[in-house]
């Protein structure tokens, strides 16, 4: 095999092997991926409202607390979220969650983790199709509960103050 | 020469190996230069308009702060958790200045500051505040929206991607 051949191959083992992820990394990423796709299921596709809001409390722990600040007062207990998410849901049809710039930081010995990561929502004006676009930054801690990961809290930081 | 030799000699070159390098460094060159050094960004929204429409394609350069630091007036992309989203701004005020704004006008340590930039303007009003010695105030071009629609404010200077520069 040529040596030129022999340094790529293993210049991309290299960076394979320092780019790898942990099972529960990978893990978090796939919840965090199918929570996602739960908020931008409208209930045209055929989920009823409540049935809907349910599925998204279920990414999130019994006492989960989420801080959007800007004088906002924390949303606290799953089930106030998902109460919050069913009303909210007639709205949520018109817009799209992307998450991006996804950071995991494993807590040792626990099994919790510290997430950062960017949440764009793409809203369409109905009557216009006009679209705007609100990007926000936000630090999760995601803890592991009955074998699946659980948003315990959701913290929105503020980049420019 | 027949037209299937002439087809190949036209895609691979007279030296198939020779060609297969080139377009093996120009891809490696592309790739670092569009991943470290210029990134391509697409604006999304109206808060630096006008010199910056929705839906422009503009390039941030990540080198342009490597030797100097950033300046009052030029735009730049603040990363949010990362490069992927950012916002573009412009900086009006460089740290440890002292900036207010009061009724659309902007003030620098007590002096109104010229802003051509600027075509409309609503009366925003920001009490005065001082900057630290690593924050820069940024705000876009478009003042004639309801502040409360604009994002604007101190930034870290760790959060400065680089210039976009057009």
């Amino acid at each position: 095999m040529p040596a030129g051949i022999l340094v790529v191959l293993l210049a991309a083992g290299f960076f394979g092997w320092r780019t790898r992820e942990a099972p529960d990394e990978r893990e978090i990423r796939a919840r965090l991926d199918a929570l996602r796709n739960e908020v931008n299921t409208s209930t045209k596709e055929g989920l009823g409202s409540a049935l809907h809001a349910a599925q998204v409390g279920s990414y999130f722990t019994d006492d989960a607390v989420v801080e959007l600040g800007e004088g906002a007062a924390p949303i606290k207990g799953r089930e106030t979220l998902i109460g919050m998410v069913a009303r909210l849901q007639p709205r949520t049809a018109a817009f799209r969650m992307d998450l991006d710039d996804i950071t995991i930081d494993m807590v040792p010995g626990a099994n919790a983790a510290d997430v950062l990561l960017t949440a764009s929502f793409t809203r369409r004006n109905i009557s216009t199709g006009e679209e705007s676009l609100d990007a926000r930054e936000y630090a999760l801690v995601m803890n592991k509960t009955d074998g699946s990961w659980r948003i315990a809290r959701i913290t929105a930081i503020d980049t420019l103050r | 020469m027949s037209s299937g030799s002439l087809t190949r000699r036209l895609v691979f070159g007279s030296d198939p190996r020779r060609t297969l390098v080139r377009v093996l460094v120009l891809a490696i060159l592309s790739f670092v230069t569009f991943k470290w050094v210029l990134i391509p960004i697409r604006a999304e929204g109206i808060s630096m308009a006008p010199t910056y429409q929705s839906g422009s394609f503009n390039l941030v350069n990540r080198l342009a702060y490597q030797r100097r630091k950033p300046a009052r007036g030029e735009i730049v992309a603040i990363k949010l958790a990362g490069p992927h989203v950012l916002y573009v701004k412009r900086i009006i005020a460089l740290p440890g200045e002292h900036i207010a704004i009061e009724r659309g006008q902007v003030y620098i340590n007590g002096a109104p500051l010229s802003e051509p930039y600027v075509k409309d303007r609503r009366g925003w009003d920001i009490p005065e505040i001082a900057l630290t010695s690593r924050e820069y105030f940024v705000i876009g071009d478009n003042r004639g929206m309801r502040a409360a629609d604009h994002d604007f404010g101190r930034v870290d200077v760790s959060r400065i991607l680089g210039r976009v520069i057009f």
